[in-house]
Parts: structure tokens; sequence; C-alpha cells
């Protein structure tokens, strides 16, 4: 299989697992889903890496830490979405969700610095306005340099 | 990329983190960044926007200058 057609289906993979399950899939899942070698999976990680589409894991490529706008790990920014929980990677992300789901979502986040609980919500597709900011420390030429931070 | 109450508390949370403070994005330019990054993410056709896209996509919401220019990265 050319390796563009293998990227895409890993992708696909990855995207479905995660809308119908609210979890980030690893290597192993990926490889029983689609029926491929794990170290095919692997692979097609790090070119979906290359291209900015997958942040592996640091330090264990097997596993996803952003298949962005999704998080493999809890973070601050939980998003409810057609009856299931996901995890955001940033408040960016968390509307994110919802546009990747195309659905209304919400979201129990907190104030950066005070910790305040704030609600984000989209409904009937569309964002309940407040007067809330979001505040992007990284220029955009960097964003990728440390996509954790970021 | 963090949320915050207000304007005051980013200025407390930069002073905190001895970073300084950098545009603001309001809920409905978020919304739209949203919807360019992410709405045919699940897709077969789903990409990252190139650079250039990216520009552009910054610059209709008003989003202009050095800050959102993703070039020296990409190029």
């Amino acid at each position: 299989m050319p390796s563009a057609d293998l990227d895409t289906k890993v992708k696909l993979a990855i995207y479905e697992i995660t809308s119908e399950s609210g979890r980030v899939p690893n290597s192993s899942e990926i490889s029983r889903k689609i029926d491929i070698d794990k170290s095919e999976v692997l692979g097609a990680f790090g070119r979906l890496h290359a291209k900015r589409l997958i942040l592996p894991e640091p330090g264990d490529p097997t596993r996803i830490r952003m298949a962005p706008p999704f998080s493999g790990i809890p973070t601050k920014f939980p998003v409810e979405a057609n009856g299931r929980q996901y995890y955001a990677n940033c408040v960016w992300d968390a509307y994110g969700i919802a546009a990747a789901l195309r659905s209304d979502a919400i979201s129990q986040t907190s104030d950066g610095y005070t910790g305040e609980p704030l609600t984000l919500e989209i409904k009937n597709g569309q964002p309940v306005l407040k007067p809330y900011v979001a505040h992007f420390a990284v220029p955009a030429a960097h964003w990728w340099d440390d996509l954790v931070f970021t | 990329m963090l949320l915050f109450r207000s304007e005051e508390t980013i200025d407390l949370w930069c002073t905190a983190h001895s970073i300084p403070r950098r545009p603001l994005v309001n809920l409905e330019q978020l919304w739209q960044l949203a919807i360019h990054w992410y709405a045919n993410r699940l897709t077969v056709e789903s990409r990252r926007p190139a650079p250039d896209e990216m520009v552009s996509i910054f610059a209709s919401l008003g989003l202009t200058g050095p800050f959102w220019d993703p070039h020296k990265v990409d190029s």
C-alpha cells in the first residue's frame, strides 16, 4: 500500500476510534482495527507527525499525545459532546472538538490564572458568547516548537 | 492557549510567568479559528492549513502582524 494511502487509513482510524470512544487510541488498537502490522502504524504515526497532524507521546512513539483537537491525556479542557467526554489540548481545541464532531458541546474549564470555573458552550452550532478572552502566549511561527507548552 | 475571565487575569498570568502580553482572541474569533482548522478533521481530505492559508484565515478575523505569521517555521 502506498504510504500516503496508509497514512490516510491510519489517520481516519485514529479519529474514528477517538470520536466513538472519547479516547485517543494507541498503535496496537490501530493495528487491530485496520489489520496492519504495528510497525506500519508506527511509520504512519511518524509521517503524520511530520505533517503536523498528530503529536506522539514524548518518549513513547506507540502512544499519541495529541490528535488535534483531541488530547490523549486528561487536560483542563474536558468537553462533553454527543453524550461522551473528550479532552481538548487547549481552549482553541475545546471549540475544535465541537467543530470536528459537528456537534453542540460544553466545556467546564477554568480561568488560566485564578482557576475560577468558566463554561464554554456551543449551542445550535454557534458559540454562546461571553466576555472571556483567549491568550496565545506563543507566536504562530513557533507553535510546533513545543506544542505541549503552546 | 489558555482561557481567561478578563484581560485583568491575563495580565496577572503574564506577570506571574514573566511572559509578555500577546494579542487577545475573543470567543467569536476563536470559534471561527476552530471551524477553519477542524471542521473537516474527521474526513479523508482533512489537512492542516498551509502557511499562506493560515495568514489569510488570521487576516479574515482581524488577526494580523508578525505574531500571526507562521512562515518562519514552515518555509
